[in-house]
């Protein structure tokens, strides 16, 4: 039978879409469609950058990537990718992929911190680490590695990591890069609904009438996300509400009714103040029904520091901090009360001029009555707020109030529903917990929380920042499932899980990634691996973190695919195969968990990040690691060999033995012949056809196991059956994801909502209630007024969620006579992050070749720098130049300018503070002071 | 001593895997590692990363050629976005009641000023109609509650009379492109399955759902 290629094209076309639609053909037909298609194989994958979690279909040919499309059956993006989402096809093509480790060394081969680079083998580099690593552990203990951990892990890398850390090294000083993405988020959650989860799901977008967005750019950040809320607004322009509260207009403004711009930091009084309207000025709105049975409230400390280092810290002590450095960081210590913060914080017992001591407070709160609450409120007066707020120097206070009021009207509006989203605007905020939580104060109060098209929704910036980092636990202070470290109950679930000794998991889990930074410039860490993330490019005050890491006694490895600037300053960089190189699973913003296949092999000797932590367990034994370890502050981890020994184990047996290949890992088969693995490259367990020469200087031929199942479904054990449940590994190869909790085969759409989560359902069952917030962390608080604790008895608040009083205070630094502007970084539309993948593909780079300072004309003029030309932007910390850009996508208010970080050659984290959210630890990337000048 | 003992420890290490080489001729050989390698050498940014002194940003050189005077960008692999090879100034930005690159673009009109024409995929919406209805959730004409996941039968494809609301941000997909050169290539190489797939979208019809169905396709 011979076709033409034109009917060749329509008979496979025609067989896919019937096998699809389950209906038969004509068997002539599909022998020619099948192939047609043996030219190009397409399969299901998931996109490699933001947190919405798009779906697509990859096309492969002999081993390369050939073409991405939008896939029509993925729930979250229905066909349609952003310019990102289908420029995956070029990202691993990039023409300096890392092929081999490198090391630096002298003349004679020998490792030399001050040396450049040689290409290296794989035993080589891992003998240098295991050399590093024991160095690192005699010198300081498990507190003295570290690993910069990812939100773009996989879930299966992320879990390796971790077990290797936490289980093998004992060390809980693994943070990921999330950290400065989600943490204020997660801790939002955590005090308001006692677990890590967002209520909500993308469906809220076609369901409610009205869309707010703080903090976020959807338009740029999480295009297809804005694509949904485009398509909803333009179905009924009339009636659906798009408001865009910005401290800047961006293009997430080009589509909204009302634009609200505000003063950096002023989130916390507008959203006080939109909750006053409803207390004092519209009280019949107020579901108390819904409140008294499912809400409390309750306040925390207010004078909680910036997260800075304290005067207390080595590198601080030792003067590495210069002196204009120092002007900003002793408000770690005390500050002055300003004038405009003075009216919110008269409830807490200060006035304008008093001294405010700061203390650490931790996650400390405590229950206050509703009247305490409103007495907290009363500052935020439309007055008040307006005058702080206005971010717009030019803009009419009048019709900026008027917005204010049309704002709170429709929060207000019975039977309008409203979703809020946010993403780093109220994450990275030096009070990014508290504004979190002020959001779901104001759905609370309305019950418009946890219900189909309303609710209060924090969006992800990273693919896997809710899948790995979170769920995973790949954070310091974590365990899989939402379980922590310092618990004890949940270290023996873990141990026992993990079939590791009891007493080997260490109970202390502070090493957040700033505090990873600071302890390498304090030489603390002496060994620290970076995975799947750029720190050396992405934290702020980052002249510090490259010096200690260029001029200390220590090692520092990176693997990457592509040598950023983490890679530069490393000692060892190791080539680390991609994501469609590799099997992996990422779970999005909307608790969506995505499987995919390895697509192509990777390129030279580049092998996956879970590779090279197993291979690295391979060098480490019980007698290395399981002995009595040495802790700070005169803490120390048990000797658990002698448990050890009585589980089977001996002093030789290897971490890989127990935490990898143990028996219930080669229980996962390898199976070439059934799906999901038919047809597909596995080369961390069959090996593969490049035949690199591995860890131990031969030919690695693989694990022979499904060593990426067995992760995956021991990592899924721990939160089955405890409101985390996951599908199993070959159900997520046939589906486009899932929503966890997965019950019984369905996913969950509203969180907390009877209706819609069988949990809540389940904890209802007495009570009829319409919702559950049955996470169970921090549900038993004292009583107290807005000052403090006032009687210590604990009260349960079982299944109930929190409303939090949490006033608006200034950020740490603002502008004055010497730095008078403000200075905003974040990202574009067209690139990831720090660039190293975006910038490789050529229609990205063409498209934003170069970060650019967006400034305001009339500023433009006042500074003497010309549209087009180099600035200096310059803070206490640093210097960087970047032209000035006056008319772009993004229109600055005067006083304000906003500058990517995407690019190397504009490194703006120089520039940037490193203050924190004291509660969450997550950096404000958004505000700091700058001067503008001609370069 | 030192010095002794690192040289004997090459020379030893050396000798060793250059016999390795003839011992088991699949293992690559390993000489002694030179350094040859600078930071400044490796990656996007070529000088130095710890002053910003001599640093500066690649420039963005947009063409300012008005539509319809440049020639138009292949697209970069069968269906993907086309770049816009025209200087956007006055046409952006993009407001919910005027976007000006409809007046173009729309096919109607694309035909007559010979402008790259929105294809069909951009008139077919794949989103089921998702709505609440006496407070129940609706999609495709279903009430869901805890749905399984989505199946492949629950793909929907109308075509609509109008552009698509989820097609209305152009910018989201197509940009402009700045001329000069890359900062580093691409290896990339594309691979049209139509004669014409460097210039014109073909993904229409039944090739919408080709390739679909994961769990059977394969080489």
């Amino acid at each position: 039978m011979s076709l033409s290629r034109r009917e060749f094209l329509k008979s496979s076309a025609a067989a896919s879409a019937a096998t699809a639609m389950g209906m038969t053909i004509p068997s002539d037909l599909q022998a020619a469609a099948t192939k047609a298609e043996s030219h190009w194989r397409w399969d299901k994958a998931v996109c490699r950058f933001c947190g919405t979690g798009c779906g697509i279909m990859m096309a492969t040919k002999n081993g390369k990537i050939v073409a991405v499309k939008g896939d029509p059956a993925a729930p979250v993006n229905r066909g349609l990718n952003c310019i990102k989402g289908y420029f995956n096809a070029k990202i691993m093509y990039g023409a300096d992929r890392l092929t081999q480790p490198l090391l630096r060394v002298d003349s004679n081969g020998a490792f030399d911190k001050k040396g450049k680079f040689a290409p290296i083998s794989w035993k080589r580099a891992f003998d240098e680490m295991e050399v590093h690593i024991k160095k690192a552990l005699k010198a300081n203990g498990p507190e003295g590695i570290g690993v910069f951990a990812s939100g773009q892990y996989t879930v299966m890398e992320g879990y390796a990591a971790q077990k290797m850390m936490k289980g093998g090294f004992r060390s809980n000083a693994i943070d990921p890069n999330a950290r400065h993405c989600m943490a204020s988020a997660v801790v939002g959650f955590y005090q308001t609904f006692g677990i890590d989860e967002p209520s909500g799901c993308y469906d809220d977008i076609e369901l409610t009438d009205t869309i707010v967005s703080w903090g976020s750019n959807m338009a740029e950040m999480h295009p297809i996300l804005w694509s949904r809320v485009t398509d909803r607004k333009l179905s009924d322009p009339k009636h659906v509400k798009v408001i865009n509260m910005s401290t800047y207009t961006h293009r997430t403004s080009d589509l909204a009714d009302i634009e609200i711009i505000f003063t950096p930091n002023t989130d916390l009084a507008l959203w006080n103040y939109i909750a006053r309207e409803i207390v004092y000025n519209n009280p019949d709105s107020i579901d108390w029904d819904f409140v008294k049975k499912h809400i409390v409230f309750a306040a925390s400390p207010v004078n909680i520091g910036y997260g800075m280092r304290s005067d207390k810290e080595k590198s601080v002590i030792d003067g590495k901090y210069t002196a204009l450095e120092m002007e900003i960081m002793d408000k770690e210590q005390r500050k002055v009360v300003s004038a405009t913060e003075a009216p919110a914080l008269k409830p807490y017992g200060y006035k304008e001029g008093d001294i405010m001591e700061n203390k650490p407070a931790g996650l400390k709160h405590w229950e206050i009555d509703f009247e305490e609450y409103k007495k907290f409120l009363a500052p935020y007066t439309l007055d008040y707020v307006a005058t702080i707020s206005k971010g717009d120097p030019d803009e009419d206070t009048t019709a900026f109030k008027a917005k204010l009021q049309e704002l709170a009207n429709l929060y207000i509006e019975k039977d309008r529903k409203v979703v809020s989203f946010w993403t780093m605007g109220m994450n990275q905020h030096t009070r990014g917990t508290w504004v979190n939580t002020l959001a779901y104060n104001v759905h609370f109060l309305l019950n418009k929380q946890a219900k189909p098209g309303s609710g209060a929704f924090s969006l992800t910036g990273q693919p896997s920042a809710c899948g790995t980092a979170r769920e995973v636990g790949t954070f310091c202070h974590r365990l899989p499932a939402d379980m922590m470290v310092k618990n004890p109950k949940h270290r023996k679930i873990v141990e026992n899980r993990w079939k590791i000794p009891e007493g080997t998991l260490n109970p202390v889990g502070n090493q957040h990634v700033m505090k990873i930074h600071r302890d390498i410039e304090d030489g603390v860490i002496k060994f620290a691996w970076v995975n799947v993330c750029n720190p050396y490019q992405n934290t702020a005050s980052a002249t510090h973190w490259i010096k200690a890491a260029r001029e200390m006694d220590n090692f520092i490895v990176t693997s990457d695919g592509y040598p950023g600037i983490s890679a530069k300053v490393s000692d060892l960089i190791l080539p680390s195969a991609m994501i469609y190189e590799k099997w992996g699973a990422y779970g999005n913003a909307e608790r969506r968990t995505q499987h995919w296949r390895q697509q192509v092999l990777p390129v030279g000797d580049a092998m996956s990040d879970t590779w090279q932590w197993v291979e690295l367990s391979k060098r480490f034994t019980v007698g290395d690691v399981w002995g009595a370890q040495p802790l700070r502050g005169d803490k120390s981890l048990p000797d658990v060999r002698k448990k050890a020994y009585a589980m089977g184990y001996d002093d030789d047996t290897t971490m890989y033995e127990i935490l990898f290949a143990n028996e219930e890992a080669k229980s996962y088969k390898i199976d070439k012949g059934t799906f999901p693995q038919k047809g597909y490259d596995n080369s961390e367990c069959n090996g593969d056809s490049r035949n690199v020469i591995g860890s131990d200087g031969t030919v690695f031929k693989g694990y022979n196991f499904m060593i990426h199942e067995y992760l995956f479904e021991e990592y899924a054990s721990f939160g089955r059956g405890h409101k985390h449940d996951l599908a199993d590994f070959t159900t997520y190869h046939k589906v486009r994801g899932l929503k966890w909790p997965v019950v019984d085969g369905k996913e969950t759409q509203w969180r907390f909502n009877a209706t819609y989560d069988s949990y809540a359902a389940k904890e209802v069952k007495e009570s009829g209630n319409s919702h559950a917030f049955y996470g169970t962390l921090a549900k038993s608080l004292s009583f107290g007024d807005l000052q403090g604790i006032q009687s210590k008895e604990k009260k349960s608040l079982y299944n109930k969620a929190k409303i939090f009083a949490r006033p608006y205070m200034d950020p740490p630094e603002m502008p004055d006579a010497d730095y008078d502007t403000w200075l905003c970084t974040g990202r574009v539309l067209e690139h990831w992050h720090s660039g190293t993948m975006t910038m490789r593909v050529p229609e990205l780079y063409r498209a934003v070749p170069e970060a650019l300072c967006y400034m305001h004309p009339q500023d433009a003029k006042d500074k003497g720098v010309k549209q087009g030309a180099l600035c200096w932007i310059e803070s206490r910390r640093g210097k960087v130049k970047a032209r000035v850009e006056t008319r772009g996508r993004n229109r600055m208010p005067k006083g304000l300018v906003f500058v990517p970080w995407f690019d190397e050659n504009v490194f703006i984290n120089k520039v940037c503070l490193d203050a924190t959210c004291p509660q969450s630890k997550q950096t404000d990337f958004k505000k700091c002071a700058v001067k503008i000048y001609l370069a | 001593m030192k010095i002794i003992h690192t040289l004997l420890f090459g020379f030893v290490a050396s000798t060793l895997l250059f016999t390795g080489c003839f011992t088991t001729p699949e293992s690559k050989q390993e000489n002694v590692p030179k350094p040859t390698i600078t930071e400044e050498s490796m990656g996007l940014r070529t000088t130095e990363i710890y002053t910003e002194d001599t640093t500066t940003a690649s420039k963005t050189e947009y063409t300012s050629a008005v539509p319809g005077t440049s020639h138009k960008f292949k697209r970069a692999f069968q269906d993907a976005p086309p770049m816009i090879p025209h200087s956007l100034k006055g046409l952006i930005p993009i407001k919910a009641d005027s976007n000006q690159c409809l007046s173009c673009h729309m096919p109607a009109m694309a035909k007559l000023v010979k402008s790259t024409p929105i294809p069909k995929s951009h008139f077919t919406n794949f989103r089921p109609s998702t709505y609440i209805m006496d407070g129940k959730v609706i999609k495709s004409g279903v009430v869901i509650r805890n749905t399984s996941s989505e199946s492949l039968s629950h793909v929907s494809i109308v075509k609509q009379g109008k552009l698509v609301g989820a097609r209305f941000n152009c910018t989201q997909c197509h940009a402009p492109q700045s001329q000069g050169n890359l900062a580093v290539e691409n290896n990339f190489e594309a691979d049209y399955t139509s004669k014409d797939g460097a210039s014109r979208s073909s993904w229409i019809g039944t090739k919408l759902m080709e390739g679909i169905d994961t769990t059977t396709s394969g080489y």
